[in-house]
């Protein structure tokens, strides 16, 4: 019943945007009547993703998908999150976010009428090009053949309270270019004023931010689910949501000199024409199955040509209408060595380089493939030895870049700035001494603090302090740099100077940590709803009363027949400590201890750049 | 003070710092060059995991292969190459630098060039 009125509803939805898409040209509608319907559709479309999330909840099996995909004997949450945990659901996830997007922007104010509507036309036609998808090739509402009382079950490592939300606030990002994507192409029919560049801005920070939130959450379950003990593997999925990322950086940045007087119009249409098509491309690579990884889910040929199809006609038709209808030239820009607008042209540059090699090394494998017939792997070193030395510059530069003159080369007080480069190197290398010395380990740890030294330094002497929203907002800049900079340091220090000690143990030894000293409790096996851990049971520095436990181990999911491994992670905000349990060989067991210092940095730098990126969005 | 000054400080600091680092770490014990190795080698049977990472028995047993190697005094490119004959050259994260790969490795810094360029000419013309 439920699968019925999600697909009719569905299907309504898809209707009524084919109807508004024709209403330009046949039927002229009042403002009123036109968001009525753009908003019925949206909501027609949650009532269909919701009703998916019903049949999930209630393990509805005569539901194909939800046989597929779901067991009765889950924890409620994965019920819920199950409904996007495969591919079909998270295409019906992906379209509500679309709708959703929609629906929000038909309530903007302050916005001329005919531009509105032609925006939201653009998302009618993107509504429909994904909702045929849905239908044709990955339908949700499919009716099970047979009858059962029993699903197949949802794959154990997506179960997991991080990857619960981890798909929706990921496609806040990606589907959130829609609109951007939307709003340029209004913009270049209009050509009429400069308004729609404020409101271009607003949702490109709103996409940015969540897309930011997204790719760090996945990132976190990837550091404490995978337990390899790292955060980052330059895995193509990975690569795939970074490229999106860093084109909206680049995106969010040159929205700013609007600001300034020169306008660059042309090229904000470009970004945001990329950044959309990066976000379709990204999907077409994950779900035709020409990458393998937890997020391919079954692969079909069919809707891999289809979204290559959709994929063709959005770029297409993006980079067509910008061709043909290109933005009045606007006046040259102010470039000067060094101003705001150089900084900001040379962020774009590097921004963009750093985007295309991550394209290309992502595709470069399924290149070579198609014309030698040969398998290569393009992994983290190349990444590592291109995109980060490209990025340099722009970690450099950013540092000061908020307080730059738009208009001449000078900068004040710039001689507190090269002493405090100076005295910050010099401490930099003096503390590397003690460590061993390494050069990324160097660079990184001295780009770090130099953006959080110059943004202090700028915040203090450009503007008087006071603690009101206002002032929050003036800094803004200075505070998401900062945020850039401690992540940098939280990279630096876990990648480069991470620890690792290896340990084959028995029950009840002791081993040594850090010169603290744990005790190697025992091992545990217990039956939980729908698995079976094993546990290995720590107690970290028993010399202390308040000794902390940690618990680390496997679990087994009879279902579907998997392992996964569960790391146990003593989190301190200098450092965290990475337990993994391995195999047992000859009685004792193998357990592998990483140090990772300064993770928390990481997470304390996105949480940053999340904030400053809502405090942006909620400027003017 | 312009910044251009402050930029060529910035520059000379880096590069002499740059000198002085290489300088600084020339000997590695055989641990961790087996480290720096395997860190670059994809586990065959495992899901985009470097060898160094896995604990899988393919893992343990390049591992083991390739400390041996090191201890019989042969060089990264030597293993590396023995590697490549056995199981081609997806088990290489870093991808050689040959005619097929040349693109690949040359792109970003063609790019670079050529914005570095651009940027150089904008630059001029707004002096004139």
């Amino acid at each position: 019943m439920s699968s019925l009125v999600g697909f009719l509803s569905l299907v309504f939805a898809i209707g009524i945007n084919f109807y508004l898409l024709l209403s330009r040209y046949i039927f002229k509608f009042q403002k009123q009547k036109f968001n009525l319907f753009i908003r019925l559709s949206s909501l027609l479309t949650l009532l269909s993703f919701f009703s998916l999330m019903y049949a999930y909840v209630v393990s509805d099996f005569s539901n194909y998908n939800v046989f597929q995909n779901s067991h009765s004997n889950k924890p409620l949450i994965y019920k819920i999150s199950g409904t996007w945990g495969n591919h079909e659901g998270s295409m019906l996830l992906w379209l509500s976010i679309l709708s959703i997007f929609s629906f929000f922007f038909s309530f903007t104010k302050n916005i001329d009428e005919s531009f509105q509507r032609l925006t939201l036309i653009i998302q009618s036609l993107l509504h429909i090009l994904f909702g045929l998808f849905i239908v044709f090739t990955s339908n949700p509402f499919l009716v099970n053949s047979i009858l059962v009382n029993e699903g197949l079950g949802l794959n154990p490592i997506l179960q997991d309270p991080g990857l619960a939300v981890h798909p929706p606030i990921l496609y806040g990002g990606y589907v959130g270019y829609s609109i951007v994507f939307s709003i340029a192409i209004a913009g270049l029919f209009q050509n009429t004023d400069d308004e729609w560049l404020y409101v271009a801005k607003k949702w490109s920070l709103i996409s940015w931010t969540f897309l930011t939130g997204g790719i760090a959450l996945g990132s976190y379950w990837a550091y404490y689910e995978l337990g390899w003990g790292g955060w980052w593997f330059w895995d193509p999925v990975e690569n795939i949501s970074l490229m999106p990322w860093i084109a909206g950086i680049a995106l969010v940045h040159s929205l700013m000199m609007v600001r300034g007087e020169q306008a660059i119009k042309k090229w904000i249409v470009f970004l945001s024409i990329l950044c959309f098509s990066l976000s379709v491309f990204g999907t077409f690579l994950v779900r035709s199955g020409i990458l393998t990884s937890v997020h391919s889910f079954a692969a079909d040929a069919s809707r891999g040509i289809f979204i290559l199809l959709i994929f063709f006609i959005v770029t297409g038709f993006g980079f067509l209408v910008f061709l043909l209808k290109e933005p009045k030239k606007s006046n040259a820009l102010n470039l000067l060595f060094i101003n705001k607008v150089s900084a900001l042209v040379i962020n774009n540059i590097l921004m963009i380089i750093a985007t295309l090699t991550i394209l290309l090394g992502t595709i470069y494998p399924i290149i070579i493939e198609v014309l030698y017939n040969k398998r290569i792997s393009v992994g983290g070193p190349y990444f590592n030895s291109t995109v980060i030395p490209i990025m340099i510059p722009g970690f450099l530069l950013m540092s000061v870049a908020p307080i730059l003159s738009w208009q001449t080369n000078k900068i004040n007080n710039s001689k507190k700035y090269v002493l405090a480069f100076i005295i910050l190197s010099v401490l930099v290398l003096i503390q590397s001494y003690f460590l061993d010395f390494n050069t990324w380990g160097f660079v990184g740890l001295l780009l770090g603090f130099w953006i959080i030294l110059a943004s202090i330094i700028a915040i203090f002497s450009s503007y008087i302090i006071k603690f009101n929203i206002k002032f929050f907002k003036i800094i803004n800049p200075h505070v998401a740099h900062i945020g850039v900079g401690i992540a940098i340091i939280g990279i630096t220090c876990s990648s480069v100077f991470q620890n690792e000690l290896d340990f084959n143990l028995n029950e009840g030894d002791k081993f040594n940590v850090n010169g603290k000293t744990v005790l190697f409790e025992k091992i545990e096996t217990t039956n939980e709803i729908n698995f079976q851990s094993l546990r290995g049971k720590f107690l970290f520095d028993i010399e202390k009363n308040q000794s902390k436990e940690i618990e680390a181990g496997k679990n087994y999911y009879p279902v579907s027949k998997m392992i996964t491994s569960e790391a146990g992670i003593l989190h301190q905000w200098n450092k965290d400590i990475y337990f993994i349990l391995g195999d047992q060989k000859n009685n004792e067991w193998f357990v592998k201890v990483l140090i990772n210092p300064f993770v928390s940095f990481i997470w304390l730098g996105v949480i940053i750049m999340v904030y400053s990126g809502l405090m942006a969005v909620s400027r003017r | 003070m312009k910044l251009s000054h402050f930029f060529k400080i910035v520059n000379i600091t880096i590069i002499s710092f740059t000198i002085f680092t290489f300088k600084v770490c020339a000997v590695e014990s055989i641990d961790e060059r087996v480290k720096n190795l395997t860190l670059e080698l994809r586990c065959m049977t495992c899901q985009n995991q470097s060898i160094y990472d896995s604990d899988a028995e393919f893992s343990n047993d390049i591992k083991k292969i390739v400390k041996q190697k090191f201890e019989e005094g042969e060089s990264d490119r030597d293993i590396k190459k023995f590697l490549v004959e056995r199981y081609g050259e997806y088990i290489l994260f870093r991808p050689l630098i040959n005619y097929n790969n040349i693109f690949l490795w040359s792109f970003p810094f063609i790019l670079l060039v050529f914005s570095l360029f651009f940027v150089i000419i904008k630059t001029k013309r707004n002096k004139a």
